[in-house]
């Protein structure tokens, strides 16, 4: 007939074990997402983007479009 | 140049800024890691129906968040001062060019050979043409062969200026009767553009810097022809 005494210590070192966990490993998540997400393709692109970059010929479209003042557009 | 609505950093058109990002994207990481954290733990400790919320002490959780901040910041300091000497090493330069600061306008000089000068005043807006930017053009831009060394001397003629090109990863203040050294190494041909960083009177808004960064030939062929104009 008689209940079972309910918890009646320990009740915040039981929520901590339960959340702290939970907010270590979404912090966890939420950094490697970032690295994955931003970081690391950042870092792709531009290892990507100088890897095929023909400085003569990107300066060449650049000249001819006009970009420069030292340079002026071929046949001006 | 920025962009409208711009979140982050200008495209890196130097070594040191491409490594000045990445470091940028480790320290960001490591800041939305701890306000992961720290969000996570504030929102669990304020919806609670308990009252005793309160630790008085606990040897293990002092361990820890002693420990564990000490271990973030040595993951931040190293990277960072790699960077930091990165930026110091000796860099053997092609070519020195100073840039002197005056109210309001940057004034030039490349006296390695020849003594080259010039003043770089901004373009007014009722000036520009279709295609240039408001604020941010000059009338004489600072050339520079792409790839190479470059040392700039920031100097000031009266107040304190600041000589900055975000995208090439410079920023050096221009102090009037003191000589800064700073360097840089242009990785791609372009236009770069920068603005006076350190408050100097009326136009400090109105004196950019634009460096333009061509083939060597080209830069002997430029420099060239602005000797003949003087």
């Amino acid at each position: 007939m008689s209940l079972a005494k309910p918890a009646m210590r320990g009740l915040l070192g039981k929520r901590l074990r339960f959340h702290l966990p939970i907010a270590f490993a979404l912090s966890l998540v939420a950094a490697a997402a970032f690295k994955y997400g931003v970081t690391e393709p950042r870092k792709q692109a531009y290892a990507d983007f100088y890897k095929q970059y023909d400085t003569t010929k990107e300066f060449n479209n650049m000249r001819e479009a006009g970009v420069f003042e030292s340079v002026r557009p071929t046949g001006k | 140049m920025a962009h409208p609505s711009q979140l982050g950093f200008q495209d890196a058109a130097s070594p040191v800024m491409e490594e000045l990002l990445h470091f940028h994207d480790h320290a960001l990481m490591i800041v939305l890691l701890i306000s992961t954290l720290v969000l996570y733990i504030i929102v669990a400790m304020v919806s609670t129906k308990l009252t005793n919320k309160y630790i008085l002490d606990s040897q293990e959780i002092e361990i820890v968040w002693t420990v564990l901040p000490a271990v973030i910041l040595i993951l931040i300091a190293l990277p960072s001062l790699r960077i930091l000497y990165l930026m110091d090493e000796i860099n053997d330069p092609h070519l020195t060019i100073k840039a002197m600061g005056h109210q309001w306008y940057w004034s030039y000089e490349y006296t390695d050979y020849e003594d080259l000068g010039f003043d770089s005043y901004m373009v007014p807006t009722q000036d520009l043409v279709p295609g240039q930017f408001r604020l941010l053009e000059t009338d004489h831009r600072m050339v520079v062969p792409v790839e190479s060394p470059i040392r700039v001397l920031v100097s000031a003629e009266d107040v304190l200026h600041s000589w900055a090109v975000p995208s090439l990863g410079v920023k050096m203040d221009a102090v009037p009767g003191r000589l800064n050294q700073t360097a840089f190494i242009a990785s791609r041909p372009g236009v770069f553009y920068g603005q006076c960083s350190e408050i100097c009177g009326a136009n400090h808004s109105f004196m950019p810097i634009v460096v333009e960064a061509v083939p060597l030939e080209h830069f002997e062929k430029w420099s060239t022809m602005m000797l003949e104009d003087a």
